[in-house]
Formats: C-alpha cells, sequence, structure tokens
C-alpha cells in the first residue's frame, strides 16, 4: 500500500469520525484527526486512527439515538452532552430560507399529487412545476444582491404597488373584478405574487416610502376588489402591530383596514374555478389521497414560520408577518371562492410564495437579507446587536480575511489568542484562521508548549 | 496508566498520540477516557499552536488539580475509583 493511500484512507476514517461525532464532541474528531497528521510514519498514522475510529464510533453512534437510548451505563457521565437526538431536524431549523424552499418543493409536490388524483389537465401539472421553477430561480438570482436590495426597498415597494394599481385600473376584469393580466396566453395574478413579498419586505424595512407603498396597495386591493388579498394585508400588518407597534405600521394598518372594509362593501360573485378555489373541502370528496396531499401541502406552507417563530427569537417579526400573510391566503380560499395557495392550480401564488422566502434569513439568528439594516428602521435593531456582538472567533475571521488580502501576516499574532473563545462547535472555523494566519504570517518563533491557547477543548458553559 | 503518565508530566502538556504510546494503550481506549476526564473536570485540554509554520494545531492535556489528587489516589495496579463499578447482568 502505498504512502499516499494510506494518508488517503487515515484521512477518509478521520472525515467518517467527524461526520459521525455529535456537535459537541466535534473538538475531538479534530483532536484525532490533527494527532493524525502530526504522526510522520503513515502506517501508524493510519492505525492511529482506526482504532480512535473504532474506540469512539459507538458512543458517537449511540449519541445520535433518541436521548432514553442515548447513554451508557458503563460510562458514568453523560458522554453526550447536549442532546442530538434529532441533528438533521434541527439543522434544518436553523436555516429557514432552505427550510422554506423545502416547504415550497414538498407543498407543490402534494398540489401536483392532489391534480393528477383528481384528473385535472397535464398542462395544470406543467404550470405549477414551471412555477416553481421560475420562483426558486427568482429567489436564487435576488438573494444574491441583499445590499443593493437594502438600499432600494422602499423605492421597489412603491414600484410593486404601481403595478399592481396598474392591474387594477387596466388588468382583465372578470365579473366586476379586476385583479389579473394575459402574459402568454396565461392569466396572473399579480397581487399573489407582489403583495406577499412586500409585507415581508416592509416587516423589516420601515419609512415613509414604504408605508406609502403598503396604503397603495391597500387602496388597489379595494379598487380590484379583492377581500383576500386585503385580508391578507390586514392580518399581517396586525401581527406586526402586536409584535412591534411605530407609528408607520398603525397608519399601514389602518389603511389596509378601510381597504378591506371597502372590499366586504361590494358584491364578490365569482364562482368557484375547478382545482383552483374550494379544493380545501372537495379535495376529500375526490379520494381521501388528494385530500390529505391538500391537507398536508398547506400545513407545510406555514411550517417555517411556525419553525422560525420557536427557534429564532431575533427575527420573530418576520416570521409573523411571513405566517400571517399565507394564512391568510389560506383562510381566505377555505372562506370564499379564492385561490388555494401553492397546492391549487395557478403558477402565482408559487411564485408569491419563493419570492417571499427573500424575508426568510438564511441563517436562524442572522439578520434576514430583506432591508434588515435600513437606516431609521426599529426592526433591524435586535438583529444589528447580535452581529455587534458576534463571537470573537467571527470577528478574528473577518479580520484574517483582511489580512491575508494585504499579507500582513505579523499583525495577526494578537488576534489568535483570541481564538480562546472559539466554541467548540465553530472549531473547524477556528482552524480555518489559524491556517491562514499561518499562510499570511512569516515563521513564528519557537514558543514553549502551550504557551500559545488556540482554541479551548473545555465545553464552554 | 494513562492517569499515571499525565501525572507524571506534571504541568506540561501532553499529546494524544504520545499519551497513547507512553501509556501502552490504543487510541481507542484513550481518547473515550480522556474525554470521560475532561467531562468530570479531572483533565484540561487546550488547541497549541504549531511550532512549526503550516502544521495544523494539536489538541493538548493535562490534569487540573483534582485530576492530580485523583492520579495520585489512584496510582497504577489499582482500580480507579471514579469508575463507575461495573453492573452484572441482571437477568
Amino acid at each position: 500500500m502505498s504512502a499516499g493511500l494510506r494518508r488517503g484512507l487515515t484521512d477518509l476514517a478521520c472525515r467518517a469520525l467527524q461526520a459521525t461525532l455529535p456537535a459537541s464532541l466535534q473538538a475531538w474528531g479534530w483532536a484525532v484527526r490533527f494527532e493524525a497528521a502530526s504522526i510522520p510514519d503513515d502506517t501508524k498514522a493510519l492505525l492511529f486512527t482506526l482504532d480512535s475510529l473504532c474506540g469512539l464510533m459507538p458512543r458517537a453512534l449511540a449519541a445520535h439515538l433518541p436521548q432514553p437510548f442515548a447513554s451508557l451505563p458503563s460510562d458514568g457521565a453523560s458522554f453526550s452532552k447536549g442532546s442530538t437526538a434529532m441533528p438533521v431536524l434541527d439543522a434544518t431549523m436553523r436555516r429557514p430560507r432552505a427550510l422554506g424552499i423545502a416547504c415550497a418543493i414538498g407543498a407543490v409536490v402534494l398540489g401536483v399529487a392532489y391534480m393528477a388524483i383528481a384528473g385535472a389537465p397535464m398542462r395544470y401539472l406543467g404550470i405549477n412545476t414551471g412555477a416553481l421553477v421560475i420562483g426558486l430561480t427568482m429567489l436564487a438570482l435576488l438573494g444574491r444582491t441583499a445590499a443593493a436590495r437594502e438600499r432600494w426597498t422602499g423605492g421597489a415597494i412603491i414600484a410593486m404597488a404601481g403595478a399592481l394599481l396598474a392591474t387594477a385600473l387596466l388588468g382583465s376584469e372578470v365579473e366586476g373584478a379586476a385583479r389579473w393580466i394575459s402574459l402568454g396566453g396565461l392569466a396572473i395574478q399579480p397581487s399573489l405574487i407582489l403583495l406577499p413579498v412586500m409585507l415581508v419586505a416592509f416587516c423589516r424595512t420601515r419609512g415613509m416610502l414604504a408605508t406609502a407603498g403598503i396604503i397603495a396597495a391597500a387602496v388597489t386591493m379595494a379598487l380590484q376588489p379583492d377581500r383576500a388579498m386585503a385580508g391578507m394585508l390586514v392580518l399581517s400588518l396586525a401581527a406586526l402591530v402586536v409584535i412591534r407597534r411605530d407609528r408607520h405600521v398603525v397608519v399601514a394598518l389602518a389603511a389596509s383596514a378601510a381597504g378591506f372594509a371597502a372590499t366586504l362593501a361590494r358584491a364578490d360573485t365569482l364562482p368557484p374555478v375547478p382545482y383552483v378555489d374550494q379544493i380545501l373541502y372537495s379535495s376529500f370528496d375526490v379520494h381521501v389521497g388528494a385530500g390529505l396531499a391538500v391537507s398536508g401541502g398547506v400545513v407545510l406552507l406555514l411550517v417555517p414560520a411556525i419553525g422560525g417563530w420557536s427557534r429564532d427569537p431575533n427575527n420573530r417579526a418576520t416570521y409573523a408577518a411571513f405566517g400571517a400573510v399565507w394564512f391568510a391566503a389560506i383562510m381566505a380560499a377555505a372562506l370564499g371562492n379564492y385561490p388555494t395557495p401553492i397546492v391549487g392550480y395557478g403558477g402565482s401564488a408559487i411564485i408569491g410564495y419563493a419570492l417571499s422566502l427573500l424575508a426568510l434569513p438564511k441563517l436562524a439568528g442572522v439578520p434576514a437579507g430583506v432591508g434588515s439594516r435600513t437606516s431609521g428602521t426599529p426592526d433591524g435593531s435586535p438583529s444589528d446587536r447580535h452581529l455587534l456582538v458576534a463571537p470573537a472567533w467571527a470577528r478574528v475571521w473577518a479580520f484574517c480575511c483582511r489580512q491575508a488580502s494585504s499579507r500582513g501576516g505579523a499583525m495577526l499574532r494578537r488576534p489568535l489568542s483570541i481564538l480562546n473563545e472559539c466554541p467548540l462547535s465553530e472549531v473547524r472555523i477556528a482552524h480555518q484562521c489559524v491556517q491562514l494566519w499561518a499562510f499570511v504570517s512569516p515563521p513564528p518563533p519557537t514558543h514553549p508548549p502551550g504557551s500559545h491557547r488556540v482554541g479551548t477543548g473545555s465545553t464552554p458553559e | 496508566m494513562v492517569l499515571a503518565v499525565l501525572l507524571d508530566a506534571g504541568g506540561r502538556w501532553s499529546h494524544g498520540y504520545e499519551l497513547a504510546r507512553l501509556a501502552d494503550v490504543k487510541s481507542g481506549t484513550l481518547y473515550p477516557l480522556l474525554i470521560r476526564l475532561e467531562t468530570q473536570g479531572y483533565l484540561e485540554a487546550e488547541w497549541q499552536q504549531p511550532a512549526e509554520g503550516g502544521r495544523p494545531p494539536r489538541h493538548a492535556y493535562r490534569l487540573t488539580a483534582s485530576g492530580v489528587r485523583l492520579a495520585q489516589a489512584n496510582p497504577p495496579g489499582q482500580t480507579a475509583t471514579f469508575a463507575m463499578p461495573r453492573r452484572e447482568a441482571i437477568v
């Protein structure tokens, strides 16, 4: 066996060990890996690693079992400090936007399943799937331009309100309601695409411009008229008033309540459309599987809001607005002849749902992209504070990156000591800092062992 | 034996491979033991900067004050008192 192959196997065994160890023990996985790397003899390094793997793997696997089965009686002490009973679920919940994307895909798949069971035209299935692709593509493209979006959120809300107003004045009219535009032979409902993203953006960016945009949207919903979307405005703004009140939200809520009252005063005589309206009830008449698919898909739409609310206190206003928007859409579909979002036929809601995911942070606890740092917004303050008190290792990492570009390695010695504060779960990043430091700095002088602490092996409590 | 090696090291930091070699135990035995000692507060662990540039950091270990007392109370050849007595199978 060649030396390269033995080193390769050593590395593979280390990676397998690290992949299996729970977060609370990741430091020990790195300990084995680096220790093996320090052994000059390839065979001894491989044997050292394999033996470590054999010794730690049973306990690592036990730590992944549900808690009652995770403890090892012979250990005396709890090995798996910090529960990792459901690591996959935890990892998913820590990424609200990814969770939202998964829920969108799941809901569309369930909706397609419903339509297939109910015998909808194949074209409907294709349109919903195509809308999902378009929505996720737009999400991916817009999600990369967070900085530009922050500056222009207020203007974007105004522009979207203008588009909605144009729909009310110039759009296709059916039974007195002007909610659609015709595009390539398809009737698109712009309010379902734009209003959710307007509301979640408003949640994070408040100002005169954004408030004016929301008021214009409320007026537009009264003009169209559209009770469902007017109700969506009222419910999401009411949620914002409860969670974080300021004069902008109160004014916007008052305008949207007036708009909703106006829609109630006018008759809405649109008949239900097959595979679009009233499917929450009718799907169970078709087949129990179709009913379960519709119900499951509708519940999935709210999962990002529920999960984020419970796991990410810093961004609760965002999750509340997101949840209120889609809960209102579902309630409207349950109470009247309005489109059942995502699971029913219609691409507008699918694109709208994907775009509204822009408001959710990529990582729980981190400010969301949409306007999170726009000046004058009270909403961003908790998240901004979170940034200011970012862990020391994160500041070191940013510092290292800056220094790496200028190759001023000598300046990095002092920040290196800050890595002592690195939590166990971030040892990998700390190691990257150290590697980068080694790259940019001149060879260090010989130090007595133990004179430089790079990180702590003890659990930060 | 691991406790004895750590005790002999005094306040000096030791590394995993060195400990396994000196105590004549396999690394698969060593690391679970180190984890238990560290969890129970008998062992201090830290990452150390490599002496040579470009090398990875290393995890180093030494006994805490309570660990020193434990090691002194359990010289090699005796059953360590911190270990739980093995439970016999009950059928």
